[in-house]
């Protein structure tokens, strides 16, 4: 059942390396390259993200709207009224 | 050379080649984690649910003062029920995301792994509905009526097929009882089609957010993607006992608080959230056939997908015209199911109308031109610019 480790793809040179856990560092320049990173995702993203929902939010609010203006009676239909 | 244990005997060769010494993208994300979720929920669903139908009695006198005796004088009942009322919600959000993220990646190329997945979304979808009739609550038994009633549509045989899954000439007794037996065996059925969903997963490999051959790239399933399913299984059950503890009914109707009447139509007949896309197609459309077939295709399109988005990437992570449809897609399905939990008023009609046209006119023609076609665009603009 599928592809076992070794038989995966034709490697020449089987290369490995290994961090000492004394050199570790889990969250290495979190702030100073993390977050730049985020900004440009974040920018990369946007304008395709961004797009439909305003659409589905435009949709929704015009639908509400419309909903709730069409459950009023026309005052225009009362003006003679006493 | 020593044998190894997890290698040798052939139990453990079968969970050692799918859980620990399986090789596996180094680059998948978290979306990659909604599969085991979706599996997780099913098992939490079936244990609740096993421990639900101990206290339960299956008969239209008793069912719903069963339910009351359940959450009110079962010791621990109420949490049970409320784990399996919120796992419900739970196991659905986690399919939507990985079918969406199957169909942003797609991984729809894997055809037996994709197919035997729609067959599970079909599965799920027939379980919950069944297992929402139980309680007989007033929209247990009209949710019931109106989705059985669909089947009155087929032509030549509507009236017979309605009334064999009835038992009866309305819903009652003998629908409630075969009800529940088929509600408590299709997770079974859910269970060996996932195993088969696995084995055709692993026969290929998991696919990855690049949509490119990783192979030369892999890294064993434990201890990197076991952890990464354990943290993801720890924020599900975060959310699981959060939902259940302080808000059990926030997705649940009103009227399921009544016993069922069929003297009394409730005002707004609608289904749980996860329906509401499909419910909203169907009540779109004025033509009762035309509406179910509709309800079908919104569900069988999945099928589709292999032949509907062909293009020579395999992922959406390089083609923006395709991530813009996509999302697209994602806020009409939204829009969709809001719509399907309004009442039927203008503008409700028309928007639920426009939106099921744009639906299937995504699926249908835009995912098809665009991924044919933005490829040669982003060729043409690499070649002059």
């Amino acid at each position: 059942m599928g592809k076992t480790f070794g038989q995966l793809a034709y490697i020449r040179h089987i290369i490995t390396f290994s961090l000492s856990p004394f050199e570790q560092r889990a969250f290495p320049n979190f702030f100073s390259n993390g977050f730049p990173n985020l900004v440009r995702r974040f920018r990369g993203q946007i304008f395709r993200i961004g797009p439909p929902f305003a659409l589905l939010y435009i949709a929704f609010d015009w639908t509400t709207k419309t909903h709730q203006a069409l459950l009023r009676k026309n005052p225009a239909d009362y003006i003679n009224d006493e | 050379m020593t044998k190894i244990f997890r290698k040798s005997n052939p139990l453990n060769k079968m969970i050692n080649s799918s859980l620990i010494d399986l090789p596996s993208p180094s680059n998948i994300s978290y979306l990659w984690n909604f599969g085991s979720l979706t599996g997780l929920c099913l098992a939490l669903q079936i244990i609740s649910g096993l421990l639900l139908t101990m206290h339960f009695s299956p008969s239209i006198n008793l069912a719903f003062d069963s339910t009351v005796h359940i959450v009110r004088d079962v010791y621990g009942g109420w949490f049970i029920r409320n784990v399996h009322i919120s796992g419900a919600s739970l196991f659905f959000t986690c399919m939507f995301i990985h079918i969406g993220r199957g169909i942003y990646y797609g991984s729809f190329k894997n055809l037996k792994t994709w197919y035997s997945g729609v067959i599970l979304f079909i599965l799920s979808m027939l379980t919950a509905f069944l297992g929402y009739v139980l309680p007989w609550g007033q929209m247990s038994f009209w949710a019931a009526t109106v989705i059985t009633n669909l089947l009155s549509a087929v032509p030549m045989m509507g009236g017979t097929l309605v009334e064999t899954v009835w038992g009866g000439y309305s819903v009652g007794d003998p629908t409630l009882k075969r009800f529940l037996v088929l509600h408590f065996l299709m997770p079974f059925s859910m269970i060996a089609v996932s195993l088969i969903h696995l084995v055709f997963l692993h026969e290929t490999g998991s696919n990855n957010p690049m949509g490119i051959n990783p192979n030369m790239d892999k890294i064993p399933f434990h201890p990197y993607l076991s952890f990464k399913d354990i943290l993801g299984f720890s924020f599900l059950l975060t959310f699981l006992i959060t939902f259940s503890l302080l808000l059990p009914y926030l997705t649940t109707d009103p009227d399921n608080f009544s016993p069922a009447n069929s003297m009394v139509t409730p005002p707004h007949i609608k289904p749980e959230w996860y329906f509401l896309f499909a419910y909203s197609i169907l009540r779109a459309i004025p033509n009762k056939l035309a509406g179910i077939i509709a309800l079908v295709m919104s569900l069988s399109v999945l099928l589709l997908m292999p032949i509907l988005i062909r293009s020579n990437k395999r992922s959406m992570t390089f083609m923006p015209l395709m991530q813009v449809t996509f999302w697209l897609m994602v806020c009409n399905f939204i829009f969709l199911s809001w719509l399907g939990a309004m009442p039927l008023e203008p503008p409700f009609i028309l928007m639920s109308q426009i939106s099921s046209f744009i639906y299937f006119f995504i699926f249908f023609v835009m995912f098809p031109l665009i991924s044919r076609n933005e490829d040669k665009i982003l060729e043409f603009h690499a070649m002059y610019s």
